[in-house]
């Protein structure tokens, strides 16, 4: 791999990991909000922004790097974009459901 | 002439010396219930009683603080600004103006209070 490709590499392996953390930051409070109001609207947002951040993304970057590595077989690699994109669709879906809840 | 009933309680709570206290007191910063009884020297019960008559008419705004210990308190702030008595043919009129946060939750200082308050308002 030439050393540029390399480092293209890792600035996309550093920027998913950063969008998970800071993904995961904005689902905690919220979750912290539904915590401490008990409220069902903050409980759907936070489910939904894990999901489309944290859950996704961590399903699709350990499935590549199984894929890549041989452990897991190329055939499954339909299946694997096919539950990332799930877990994507039920957080936007859950977001866009808290948006419209009350209480 | 019947008036708005609600004109002759907002006065009456208006009317009581201590919670005008409590009133002054939290609009010059947030007060938790033990600092309102020590400040407007009155007893915890008397200042409870007042803060639920305030909160009732939108007058209190309450915050949820939370200590290291995890025993929560609340602190109140007051939410009113001005009230405007209007007597014109025959009938009174209140018009009662409250401070208004720029965006839903500034007040909060807690991220995940402030992050509730600005998202089920949007």
């Amino acid at each position: 791999m030439a050393p540029m490709a390399a480092v293209v590499d890792w600035i996309i392996i550093a920027l998913a990991i950063g969008s998970t953390l800071v993904g995961g930051y904005v689902g905690y409070q919220a979750y912290r909000g539904y915590r401490r109001h008990d409220s069902r609207t903050m409980q759907a947002l936070s489910i939904g922004l894990f999901f489309l951040t944290a859950v996704a993304f961590s399903i699709a970057f350990v499935g590549s790097l199984l894929l890549r590595e041989g452990y897991l077989a190329l055939q499954y690699q339909q299946l694997l974009t096919l539950i990332t994109r799930l877990f994507q669709f039920l957080g936007v879906l859950l977001i866009a459901y808290s948006l419209h809840s009350r209480g | 002439m019947s008036e708005d009933p609600a004109l002759g309680k907002l006065l009456d709570v208006l009317s009581d010396e201590y919670a005008r206290d409590i009133l002054a007191a939290t609009s010059i910063k947030p007060m938790s219930a033990q600092q309102l009884a020590d400040e407007c020297e009155m007893s915890p019960p008397t200042v409870y009683r007042r803060v639920d008559r305030l909160q009732a008419f939108g007058l209190l705004e309450e915050q949820t603080k939370i200590r290291t210990d995890n025993n929560h308190y609340s602190v109140y702030t007051a939410t009113l600004s001005e009230v405007c008595l209007e007597l014109d043919t025959g009938s009174f009129e209140a018009v009662v103006t409250r401070t208004d946060e720029s965006f839903p939750g500034e007040r909060e200082s807690d991220t995940a209070d402030r992050f509730k308050k600005m998202w089920e308002d949007l």
